[in-house]
Parts: structure tokens; C-alpha cells; sequence
């Protein structure tokens, strides 16, 4: 798989403060990556930078295996950011412009348009758009021409839950049509159930990059609960088990973290504990949160 | 850079501002000088020869380039309020940030909006020719030896000055970005500056003032009124016309340059 999008050792100083520290990876053509991080952890800089609006301290870019160039962004549907558009235009007025810059003709704003489900307000002028149909102005924007390369930056902003959801399956549909799309996000659910790689951000520092099943792996544990005051019994039995990780204290329970994750039958469990004289009144299963997992990342 | 002129068309032709501040602009080119040749030819007495002995003929062949051009200079606000606003236009709804990114260069940006002052600058430039012209063959038939082209050369200087005002009302909205401020600091500059070279030149006798930014392109255009009084140097503002344009080409190039290096260097 070839990469659409090469970045290497991007560092970007806005006076003293470092935003990005020789962030560096590469986004596989046909995949759909998400860029993770809390706000503040310099996702929208690096994409400010990869579409020109910012200047990198130090470091390059390349896209399609080219050094950058007006030409690559022409055909590159982006939303950054926040939706700009001329206040005092319409809808349709604005993406015609946006289209003229584009090297694009007018025959495709309908069916963005039609997309978006702005067709009946096309005419209206983008000042009296709510904060959700200014955003769904921007990604029609971003699919005129339909171009193979999309970057998203917070594409569910200001978005009602259905508008959520239809952004997420049109991320979904686009996905399917082998389209490579960039998706910076603070939202983990967002990028979990749209994204195939990911690539972690934290105080502009790159954590971790890769495929999404790998960097943000749900790690499963064993919660078990007794009467209180069988909590030292219960500790002492399980300290006997092998290929325990970490035993944890949560809520009166106590969580079992596997080397690994090979995690032990729960039945083996119960019949260890019963034989060590302890009686467990809570047994279950769990998946870590993806929130927690990420917390551990950032943390 | 013709397609991005057709782009330019696209954001302002519904644009009602624009058309207002555009309208403006025009009428009041040939409004300040119908104004002033109706105070001209009402309010001070003529002599045998139809002259004011002081005043002269100001809107007669030759004089009336000047006197049309130098009228019209004091308006050169209000051509510069158009560019202000257009340019943080861009910068309030951050359009200059999503034209890079939809596919134009930052210099071709910031190129098509000093075209746009370049073809601005030439119809204000036609509309004072048509002034001119009107007004010059109303108020007289030609004397003998006097052309109509004579002293048309005014009308370049207009161009001159007008570009210069135009660059530095695109300079400063490039620099400051807000429109608000941008027009206050715009205000305060030419102001500062018209003190700055009173205050010096009156006062200490210098000559180096006349060049400052703002002062050399008004240097093109002379007082038109009561010639007699304030024009007993003529001869020596002749030979320094084309001091006057080297040093106004200067400035515009300067204001090129930092204009376009600003915007092609910084974050967007």
C-alpha cells in the first residue's frame, strides 16, 4: 500500500511554546486515519501545516511521493477547523467559488449539495445558516470534484446527534469507495468506529501511530467481589494464580489484569477461590474503555 | 491570474458594500469637482477677461487636470475604505485561510488583490479623465497655444497617488488584519504624517520631508487654487517631478514587497 501522505519530523514553535516535536508518519493510501489527541495536543497545527495555512518550524511533508504543491491541495477535499465561507453569500455562491479555486466546474455543487441536505437552503445567505449547516456547507465543500484524498478536521463539530451519526456513515461510505481519509478528532468513539489507523498526539509529541486494532488495543480483566471482610482472604488466594499482571483495588472489587491478555476462564477462577475457601458473591468479565485506555496513553 | 480575477468578481459582485463604497467612489470624483466649480464660478467676483484675479480659470484648459485631480485627492479615503474592507473581509471570515487550502498559492493571493488595486486605480483614473475633459470644455473654449492634452499628465499622478494610498491601505490590512483598527491606524497615519511634514518643513525648513511616504505622491499634485499666491516655484517643482516618481516607485515596490512577503512567510 502506498502512502498518500508521507510527514517527517514536523516541530512547530509558536514563540517559546513547542506545539508539534518532530512528529513524524505516514497515512497508507485507502486508509482512513485518524489523528487522536486531547485539545491542545497540536492536531489541528499539523494539519494547518500539511494544507499550508501554518509554517512548519523544522521538518517536511509530502504528498502523493510529491514535495508539497497548490496543485496537490486542489485536489484534496479539506475541512479545517471551522467552515469559512463569505457571510454575505449563499450556499451555493460559496461553493461555486470554492470550485473555481479548485480548477472544478459548477456541475458538481448539486449533488454535494443533495449530500449534505442543503439543497433547499442553497440560496440562503451562509450568515443565516445554523452552526450545523455551516458545517455540513463545509464538507459539501470538501467533496466537490469528489476528490480520493479528505481531511477532516473535527467533522462532527456543532453537529445534532443524527447529524453525528450521518457524518460518521458518510465517512463510512467514502471509506468503502477507497477513498484516503485524514480525521483529526478528540472524540475516541469517533475514531474507533470510523477510523483504520490512528496516530496519538499528546503536547504536540507523537505517542504512538499505526493500525487502530493494535495502538488502541481493548484490553479485558476480571472483576470479582466478596463480603468485606473476606477481602484479605480473597487477596492472598489470588496472589497464588499464574500469569497475573496487576491486581487492582476498585469499588470494594478487585480487578485481575493478565500477562498479555490471555485472560483465565472464569469458572477456573471461581473453582480456584472456592478451593482457597473464599466465596465470591461478584464475578464478571470486563473491557477496558477505550477512554481509559487512551487516558493511560496520554497520561 | 485571470481565472483568479474571475474568482475576485465572484465574491464581490453580490457584495453591497462593495457596490456602495464603489458608487461612492466615482460619483465623487466628478461630485468634489462639480462642488468646487460652482464655489469657483458663484462665489468670487470675475474680471474683464471672465478671470478671477486670484483664483484664475482653475477649470479651464490646462489648469483643470490639475485642479480635477488635485479635488480629487482628498477623497482618496474612500477608495481606501473599499480596499480595507474587502481585504479583512477575508481575514474576519478566515476565507484567506480556505482559499490556500481549496488550491491557490499565497502568492497568487496576495498578487490578484494588488491587480485588483492596479485595475481600481486605472477606472478612478478614467473617471477623472472623463472629469477632467467635462469640466475643461465646459468652463471654456481653448485659448490660443492651449491643447486639451496639456497638462494631462496630471492624470498619471492621480494614478500614482492613488496606487500609493491603495498599497498602503492593503499593507496595513495585511499587517493588522482587523478592519476597525486598520481604518483607525490608516486614519491616524496620513494624518500624523500631513502634521509631521507641516510642523518640519514650516518650522526647521526641511526639505527631506517632502519625500516621506505619504508626502512625495502629494508632491505630484499642486495646490490648483490662487496660483499667482502659492505656485512662485513652478519651475523648480517641474524639474522635480521626476525625483518625485523614482521616490514614489520606490515606496510602491517597498510596499509590494513586504506586502507579499507578510503574507507569504507567516501563519495564515
Amino acid at each position: 500500500m502506498s502512502n498518500i501522505l508521507s510527514i517527517q519530523s514536523i516541530t512547530k514553535f509558536y514563540g517559546p511554546i513547542r506545539a508539534l516535536h518532530e512528529v513524524s508518519f505516514d497515512v497508507p493510501s485507502g486508509s482512513v486515519f485518524g489523528v487522536l489527541g486531547p485539545n491542545g495536543s497540536g492536531k489541528t497545527t499539523l494539519l494547518g501545516i500539511i494544507m499550508d495555512v501554518l509554517r512548519a518550524s523544522s521538518g517536511t511533508y509530502s504528498w502523493f511521493g510529491e514535495s508539497p504543491s497548490e496543485r496537490q491541495r486542489q485536489k484534496i477535499g479539506t475541512l479545517l477547523e471551522t467552515p469559512n465561507f463569505y457571510h454575505y453569500l449563499s450556499g451555493e455562491k460559496n461553493l461555486q467559488i470554492a470550485a473555481a479555486i479548485k480548477g472544478r466546474g459548477k456541475d458538481d455543487i448539486g449533488r454535494v449539495l443533495e449530500i449534505v441536505k442543503l439543497t433547499e437552503r442553497k440560496d440562503s445567505r451562509f450568515s443565516t445558516y445554523s452552526l450545523g449547516m455551516k458545517q455540513r456547507l463545509a464538507i459539501a465543500s470538501c467533496l466537490l470534484g469528489n476528490p480520493s484524498v479528505l481531511v477532516f478536521d473535527e467533522p462532527t463539530n456543532g453537529l445534532d446527534p443524527v447529524g453525528i451519526a450521518y457524518t460518521r456513515e458518510l465517512i463510512r461510505e467514502l471509506a468503502k469507495e477507497g477513498k484516503t481519509i485524514l480525521l483529526a478528532s478528540h472524540l475516541l468513539d469517533e475514531v474507533e468506529k470510523v477510523c483504520t489507523h490512528v496516530a496519538i498526539l499528546q503536547k504536540g509529541q507523537l505517542l504512538m501511530a499505526g493500525d487502530v486494532n493494535i495502538v488502541l488495543t481493548n484490553e479485558d480483566f476480571i472483576e470479582l467481589g466478596v463480603e468485606a471482610e473476606s477481602q484479605e482472604k480473597l487477596r492472598s488466594a489470588l496472589s497464588g494464580l499464574l500469569g497475573i499482571r496487576q491486581l487492582k483495588e476498585v469499588n470494594g472489587h478487585v480487578q485481575l489484569f493478565f500477562d498479555n491478555g490471555s485472560i483465565m476462564d472464569l469458572a477456573e477462577i471461581n473453582r480456584h477461590c472456592f478451593d482457597q475457601g473464599v466465596v465470591l458473591n461478584h464475578l464478571q468479565l470486563r473491557k477496558k474503555s477505550l477512554e481509559s485506555k487512551f487516558m493511560e496513553l496520554t497520561n | 491570474m485571470l481565472s483568479a480575477l474571475k474568482i475576485e468578481w465572484m465574491k464581490v459582485k453580490n457584495y453591497r458594500t462593495f457596490w456602495i463604497l464603489l458608487g461612492i467612489t466615482l460619483v465623487s470624483i466628478p461630485g468634489i469637482n462639480y462642488m468646487m466649480y460652482n464655489i469657483m464660478d458663484n462665489k468670487f467676483p470675475k474680471g474683464k477677461n471672465g478671470r478671477n484675479p486670484i483664483f484664475g480659470s482653475p477649470f479651464a484648459f490646462p489648469d483643470v487636470w490639475n485642479t480635477v485631480t488635485w479635488n480629487a485627492s482628498l477623497l482618496f479615503i474612500i477608495p481606501a475604505l473599499l480596499i480595507i474592507t474587502l481585504t479583512t473581509n477575508e481575514f474576519s471570515f478566515k476565507t484567506h485561510r480556505q482559499n490556500v487550502i481549496d488550491g491557490w498559492s499565497r502568492q497568487l493571493f496576495i498578487g490578484v488583490k494588488l491587480v485588483e488595486i492596479l485595475l481600481f486605480s486605472i477606472l478612478c483614473t478614467l473617471i477623472i479623465v472623463l472629469t477632467a475633459l467635462g469640466f475643461g470644455l465646459i468652463a471654456n473654449k481653448l485659448g490660443p497655444g492651449v491643447t486639451i492634452e496639456q497638462g494631462s499628465r496630471m492624470a498619471f499622478f492621480y494614478f500614482v497617488e492613488m496606487v500609493s494610498y491603495s498599497m498602503i491601505a492593503l499593507l496595513l490590512s495585511i499587517l493588522i488584519r482587523r478592519s476597525g483598527l486598520t481604518i483607525g491606524v490608516f486614519f491616524i497615519y496620513m494624518l500624523a504624517e500631513q502634521i509631521f511634514v507641516l510642523f518640519l518643513r514650516n518650522s526647521y525648513h526641511m526639505k527631506w520631508v517632502d519625500y516621506m511616504p505619504e508626502e512625495v505622491t502629494d508632491m505630484l499634485l499642486p495646490f490648483p487654487y490662487a496660483k499667482t499666491l502659492f505656485q512662485n516655484n513652478a519651475a523648480e517643482w517641474n524639474q522635480h517631478i521626476p525625483v518625485y516618481l523614482a521616490i514614489s516607485a520606490l515606496y510602491l515596490f517597498l510596499y509590494c514587497l513586504i506586502t507579499s512577503r507578510r503574507f507569504v512567510k507567516v501563519d495564515l
